[in-house]
């Protein structure tokens, strides 16, 4: 049990797609240990995916139902070994930050509803839909297994209402 | 970045506006990197045909705000640009950004002179903090719509809900649509 320190970008481990984790071994429960003390010592933090710790590995942990976005519709805590969304539909946008890129925010658009399945630690496969801001904290974590940050996907770094028009 | 071990550094504001044409930003840009200024923080835009810089840059000191001036006149002698130049002092270059939940605000409704005015004055003596705003004549020549959409820092004691009552009665008065709605960045 450890919180550990949160890796930052430029880290090259964060831009690196995580192999997947293979057996559950004490390895694999005490990373999922420190990603969960990390979590609960990061004020406000929702998630901690592997990387962000170091650790290039298909693993992370979300728990939305504290936030206020999310504690009305929410899974409790999910410590999730290989990880997949398997469908995708909806999308909303909102504005993410994240602890790997401090001092930056940009608007995002997200599917707002997943299915996802993983295995949790004592192996036992688990599927199930997630909507809203824990659908938003779903993919903003599994991108970080996926070498991806928010940065990749901003749509717009102010209000997006404006169409250019042409002046001629 | 807000912190202010940059005691070593000369900071300016500059301006740059003109005609909008390729390569505003790639000739301003050459002389800041000629000049070995640092871009700290900029914004760029299209406003109507021109095309508007605004940039924080650095400079080692020593580093006169004459120097960018003399660079700037030259690079931009002929090619319809304007630059404007300001020193900033210590208090400006180590700032706090606004705390407090942070809304958008959008405005709409048919065009008439006094709608940033009655909007922004009504927020500014509430203590709302603009940190955005953009605004757009929208709609045909006959009937033009004007658009105001800005980003405001709330102070502690104003919730989403006391800011929104807060622009209703403008509603009827300018009438227009007034939406106000939070968009605290999630931490992930």
């Amino acid at each position: 049990m450890a919180v550990k320190t949160i890796v930052t970008y430029p880290n090259p481990i964060l831009k690196a797609p995580c192999p997947p984790a293979g057996a559950i071994d004490a390895a694999v429960a005490e990373l999922i240990e420190d990603l969960v003390d990390t979590m609960h010592a990061g004020p406000g933090s929702v998630g901690v995916a592997a990387p962000q710790i170091g650790v290039s590995l298909r693993v992370c942990v979300i728990d939305v139902s504290k936030n206020r976005h999310g504690k009305e519709n929410n899974h409790g805590l999910l410590l999730m070994i290989n990880p997949e969304i398997l469908a995708r539909s909806g999308n909303s946008v909102m504005r993410e930050g994240c602890m790997s890129v401090p001092d930056y925010t940009g608007d995002v658009e997200r599917a707002t509803d997943v299915t996802l399945r993983f295995t949790e630690p004592d192996g036992t496969l688990r599927q199930f839909d997630a909507s809203g801001f824990e659908a938003v904290a779903i993919q903003h974590e599994l991108d970080h297994l996926d070498g991806m940050l928010f940065l990749d996907r901003i749509t717009s770094l102010k209000t997006g209402l404006f169409r250019r028009k042409s002046y001629k | 970045m807000n912190d202010c071990r940059k005691d070593n550094l000369a900071h300016f504001a500059v301006t740059i506006i003109g005609k909008d044409r390729p390569g505003i930003v790639a000739d301003t840009s050459e002389v800041l990197f000629t000049l070995g200024c640092n871009v700290e923080d900029s914004s760029c835009t299209m406003l109507g045909g021109e095309f508007a810089m605004i940039l924080i840059v650095s400079h080692e000191k020593p580093f006169s705000k004459k120097r960018l001036e003399g660079e700037f006149a030259a690079k931009n002698a002929g090619n319809g640009l304007s630059a404007f130049i300001r020193s900033l002092k210590e208090d400006e270059v180590c700032y706090h950004e606004p705390a407090g939940e942070l809304c958008l605000v959008s405005v709409y409704g048919s065009d008439k002179p006094g709608i940033v005015y009655r909007i922004t004055r009504e927020l500014a003596d509430r203590g709302v903090n603009i940190t955005d705003l953009n605004t757009k004549l929208i709609g045909s020549p006959k009937e033009p719509v004007y658009v105001l959409v800005l980003e405001a820092a709330l102070p502690q004691d104003l919730t989403v809900d006391d800011a929104s009552r807060l622009l209703e009665k403008l509603k009827k008065e300018l009438s227009v649509e007034i939406s106000v709605r939070l968009i605290t960045p999630v931490s992930l």
